[in-house]
């Protein structure tokens, strides 16, 4: 227990939640809007993988990128296409997009790699090289990746665009009272299908930067290891607001990465109490902020153009 | 008002009605396996065959579909766990960490040498597991009822929290692991504590028949007790539930924890009767698979049955396709996923009028101020 292990923490703590506050974005937009995206978590892992093989197919980081947003887009397409258009259940609905992710991404990876070892390379830093011997802000700020950085400025971004745009209000409006909505000439069904295909992709772009923002390899079998989940808990527990959910992602990344070096440390507490750390954490703060939450209005409902 | 005229039209006499239900089921499941069969030809394999070499490895021979029908054994007992919750409106996706702790609850008892009837030791093992499950399943019930916590990330989370838990008690300087084992597992249970074989030369236990019986009585509770009615009930109109005197949180957490003992039912059988031991993620899967069964299902017990016997099928014809054709067996949960985005995007319109009002009616309950009811 020494002021490295502390510094190294911290450092674990904003590149663990990177991946979590990306996903967060776009789910708080999603369930803004009234629909709650349950396969974020299949889509985290979808995007986990596409960005692994893109990466290792093209040898370039930046393709890689792309085509998991692009990914990210097109199975949010498909989740706003069943919740919006055919009105399914949205639990049921996330559910099965899991579980054929856990599935697809299982079948994908083998094929990609007999050896099932594929390592690429990972995002690059933002600062140079010079930086990095700083005394304690260089471990902690300057040594992490492009991602880390986008992931923490981006939820300011979207508190902008929730509460000071046009689309913020009738993202909030849809989700609070679509009749309203429509009546006032706004098109309820293309803007929940514009916030779920962003939570799409934000989802992703999470998974993504789970790989490649860090460890540099898949490991098939579920290696978002329920984080989609402890984002939607993030969501709950930060009352749909982009900034407070982020730090609720933020707590629930340092869980995880204290988790991590516990390990490594090797302590008297058994490793495996320290891994059910996030996930209790998760339960114990869904249940103490849960009543503090303002719902949004039509949350999980589904929205028929013919109801009056 | 075109909208209702064509509700009207459409209205069938109630034989049509399970007709048509039981049309948009079978629509679905043969749009998956066309789905599944895209591909698996896109992967480069020819889908007739791998279809073909699944059928065989389902139904080719006794012993093969003794293989299904162990398969079928968690399948059925996690499906009608989960369809009784959803009955009630409760999503009750816990059921792989139920399988966990019922398997730590019948390992407890089944390493030790007792000196009685192997009878009485099996049973001893399946109450204790379903003990540990129900305390496991009474913490997102009680949550949920009282806390207003969803059901699905609890139980979810929980999941996690099952896994890292039997790891731990499976590890080597803990009472139930066995030493010096090269992977962490738990000790051998005792020869008594082992179901039997039904058939020599497979590995077929009563777990499936055991899952079949428990199916229909809870047909029977569903359908013809006063509790069944409160839980459908429950699940229809929760406010008509709760006018009519019934104590739906109690209610609530009653389901959970059925579902818990359920869960935990099936996995006491699935190491007593199978693995024989205990060991980290000996359930990989089935926790979702058994969500798909009982949505598949409808959440009827008597198609839990049927969808928790089309699944195992699946899963082990999955498991010859693989070896014959080398296509991975994890195909299996994209064809079971794929089936049931299928059955619930195929809508007809009925269906669709009958969500609008549940909806409505959540909606009603906001304007009423009752905050206490949202479940987030």
């Amino acid at each position: 227990m020494s002021f490295d292990l502390i510094i190294d923490w911290l450092q674990a703590t904003l590149r663990w939640s990177a991946p979590l506050l990306l996903v967060s974005i776009g789910e708080v937009f999603a369930e803004r809007s009234g629909i709650i995206n349950m396969g974020i978590e299949g889509i985290m892992l979808s995007g986990a993988l596409c960005g692994i093989a893109i990466c290792y197919l093209t040898k370039s980081v930046t393709l890689a990128v792309l085509v998991t947003l692009l990914l990210g887009a097109v199975l949010g397409m498909g989740v706003a296409y069943l919740t919006v258009s055919r009105r399914t259940n949205q639990v049921v609905t996330g559910l099965m997009i899991n579980m054929l992710a856990l599935g697809a991404t299982d079948l994908l990876f083998g094929l990609l790699s007999g050896s099932r070892h594929v390592r690429v390379a990972t995002f690059p830093t933002l600062f140079p090289k010079s930086f990095h011997s700083i005394p304690v802000v260089g471990k902690i700020l300057f040594q992490q990746p492009v991602s880390t950085w986008v992931a923490f400025i981006l939820p300011f971004l979207a508190a902008l665009v929730l509460y000071r745009t046009t689309w913020g209000l009738n993202v909030r409006s849809v989700g609070d009272n679509p009749q309203a909505a429509a009546t006032a000439g706004l098109s309820v069904i293309k803007i929940k299908y514009q916030t779920v295909i962003l939570s799409g992709i934000f989802a992703a772009l999470g998974g993504c930067v789970l790989t490649l923002g860090e460890v540099g390899y898949f490991a098939s079998g579920g290696m978002t290891g329920g984080r989609g989940f402890i984002v939607m808990a993030a969501v709950v527990v930060g009352g749909w607001d982009p900034l407070r959910t982020a730090a609720a992602c933020i707590i629930f990344g340092a869980a995880d990465a204290a988790q991590l070096r516990f390990q490594a440390v090797g302590s008297v507490i058994p490793y495996q109490f320290l891994q059910m750390l996030p996930y209790v954490i998760t339960v114990i703060s869904l249940t103490i902020m849960v009543k503090r939450s303002r719902v949004p209005k039509t949350w999980g409902a589904a929205y028929d153009p013919e109801d009056v | 008002m075109k909208s209702v005229t064509k509700s009207k039209m459409i209205r069938m006499p109630l034989i049509g009605d399970v007709m048509m239900s039981g049309a948009r089921t079978v629509i679905g499941i043969v749009m998956g396996l066309v789905a599944g069969g895209i591909l698996i030809a896109l992967s480069g394999v020819n889908p007739f065959a791998a279809y073909a070499s699944m059928l065989r490895g389902a139904f080719g021979s006794l012993p093969a579909f003794s293989n299904v029908l162990v398969r079928a054994s968690p399948l059925l007992l996690g499906g009608i766990g989960v369809a009784m919750g959803i009955k009630a409106g409760v999503w009750n996706t816990g059921i792989e960490g139920y399988m966990y702790l019922g398997a730590i609850g019948a390992a407890v008892v089944a390493i030790q040498p007792l000196s009685i009837p192997p009878i009485l030791h099996v049973l001893l093992s399946f109450v204790v597991g379903m003990l540990f499950a129900a305390v496991w399943g009474l913490i997102p019930g009680y949550l949920r009822a009282y806390k207003g916590v969803n059901e699905v990330t609890s139980t979810i989370m929980l999941n996690y929290v099952a896994i890292y838990l039997t790891s731990w008690l499976v590890s080597s300087p803990q009472p139930l692991a066995e030493e010096g084992a090269f992977y962490p597992m738990s000790k051998l249970f005792q020869e008594s504590a082992q179901l039997p074989i039904l058939m020599r030369g497979t590995s077929l236990h009563p777990g499936a028949f055991i899952g079949i019986a428990i199916c229909l009585l809870f047909y029977f509770i569903l359908n013809y007790t006063p509790f069944g009615f409160r839980t459908r009930m429950l699940g229809s109109n929760i406010n008509a539930a709760r006018y009519s005197g019934v104590d739906t949180k109690k209610q609530v957490v009653f389901i959970m924890v059925i579902g818990a003992i359920l869960g935990g039912l099936s996995g006491a059988i699935e190491v007593t009767g199978l693995k024989h031991r205990v060991y980290m993620e000996f359930v990989t899967g089935t926790g979702y698979q058994s969500v798909a069964v009982a949505l598949l299902a409808g959440g009827n017990p008597l198609g839990v049955i049927l969808t928790a016997l089309f699944f195992a099928a699946l899963k082990a014809g999955g498991a010859t396709m693989s070896i014959e054709t080398g296509v991975g067996a994890s195909m299996t949960d994209v064809i079971i996923a794929l089936c049931v985005i299928f059955v619930i995007a195929v809508g007809v319109d009925g269906r669709r009028r009958m969500k609008k009002k549940t909806a409505k009616a959540e909606t009603a309950v906001t304007t009423e101020g009752k905050e206490d009811e949202h479940v987030v």
